[in-house]
């Protein structure tokens, strides 16, 4: 199964600068670029009305049913989901083999012109992405400063037991 | 794979209960969603895509944050896989980037074949992931434990348990929450341990 590439800091802010130059164009509400396995990697544009984790989870099971789906029926090229809604609507689309880019939307947007935008913001993500794919693939963050011995009960019960 | 975000200095895990049937794999997430104590706003909504007679569809998910580990947050997301043998698509589905596995047996005498047939289809999943299961961290948990016809535990361990290195287990009642918060923070453990001894997560 593919992997994320390792992100540093700095991949992380053209990631955001990409998505906001998205919101910037279409006048979006939300931009999230999630990962095949459902985690949000980052966000930009309103997130407080949003419960950006959850809806990750789900855009992210959702276009990957739509891509079984698209191997059933001998297709290759299902590489984005649209759901209209009555004030909000969603876009979903592939941007490499990790991760997928999703917008939301004002219904009154026109989708047309967020799938337009989507284009260029979709390729300069995979661009981000693949140089930090390329920039060392084997390196690692030392987790050291997590303490394990710290986490013999990280969840408790609310009634103490 | 579980994912550190580097600007936020956040961790993201991503744990798969797994299991028969009506085993209790949406009961242990309730369970959790209800007792577990966590200060206000980290406890995110238990989401289940269920049919109208509650049996699980697509998945159920909770996401839970844990308390900071020397600065990091650590952000659980709990997953649960539809046990019906017809949705084996959808289990595939889940299995994407699973970080650890709380397998989830029902105790009761009859329902023996249908857990090793559980357990050999999560390990074949598993491998259409490429995934090995040997290289995931994975706890048993056996339910039911209350109920009057259940196997011995010994008898379960031989059937689930009985690989080169055993892994640990739980027996557990899950609407009584009782092994529910023991299952989950063993895996939570083998997971950070596993992290911080092979440097695996990915980042963001």
């Amino acid at each position: 199964m593919a992997t994320l590439p390792q992100l540093l800091e700095e991949d992380i802010q053209q990631l955001d600068d990409g998505l906001r130059v998205l919101l910037e164009k279409t006048d979006a509400t939300t931009a999230l670029l999630i990962d095949q396995g459902g985690f949000l990697l980052t966000s930009q544009g309103d997130s407080r009305h949003f419960d950006l984790t959850t809806i990750a989870a789900l855009a992210s099971g959702a276009y990957m049913a739509t891509q079984t789906i698209a191997g059933l029926v001998h297709e290759t090229n299902f590489n984005s989901i649209y759901q209209q809604g009555e004030q909000y609507s969603l876009y979903a689309q592939r941007v490499d083999d990790y991760c997928i880019l999703v917008v939301i939307f004002k219904a009154q947007v026109s989708v047309g012109l967020v799938k337009y935008y989507a284009a260029p913001a979709v390729e300069f993500i995979a661009r981000q992405m693949t140089i930090a794919q390329e920039r060392d693939p084997a390196a690692t963050l030392d987790l050291s400063a997590i303490n394990v011995a710290d986490t013999r009960d990280l969840f408790k019960r609310r009634d103490g037991s | 794979m579980a994912i550190i975000n580097q600007a936020t200095k956040e961790l993201q895990v991503k744990i798969v209960y797994y299991g028969p049937a009506m085993c209790g794999k949406t009961t242990n997430l309730v369970q959790i969603h209800d007792h577990v104590q966590t200060a206000a706003g980290n406890k995110g909504k238990l989401v289940s895509l269920a049919t109208s007679s509650d049996r699980t569809l697509f998945f159920d998910f909770l996401p839970i944050e844990a308390m900071s580990i020397k600065g990091f947050k650590t952000k659980f997301q709990l997953y649960t896989v539809p046990g019906q043998v017809i949705y084996n698509t959808t289990r595939q589905l889940v299995l994407r980037g699973v970080d650890g596995i709380v397998f989830v047996a029902d105790s009761q005498y009859d329902k023996m074949a249908e857990n090793v047939e559980s357990f050999n289809n999560l390990e074949e999943n598993l491998k259409s992931l490429k995934l090995n299961l040997a290289d995931i961290p994975y706890v048993l948990q056996y339910n039911k434990r209350d109920l009057p016809n259940v196997a011995p535990v010994e008898y379960l361990e031989f059937l689930l348990n009985n690989r080169e290195v055993q892994v640990p287990s739980f027996s557990s009642v899950a609407h009584k929450c009782e092994g529910v918060f023991e299952a989950l923070n063993m895996i939570t453990r083998m997971l950070l341990h596993k992290f911080v001894s092979r440097g695996t997560p990915q980042y963001a």
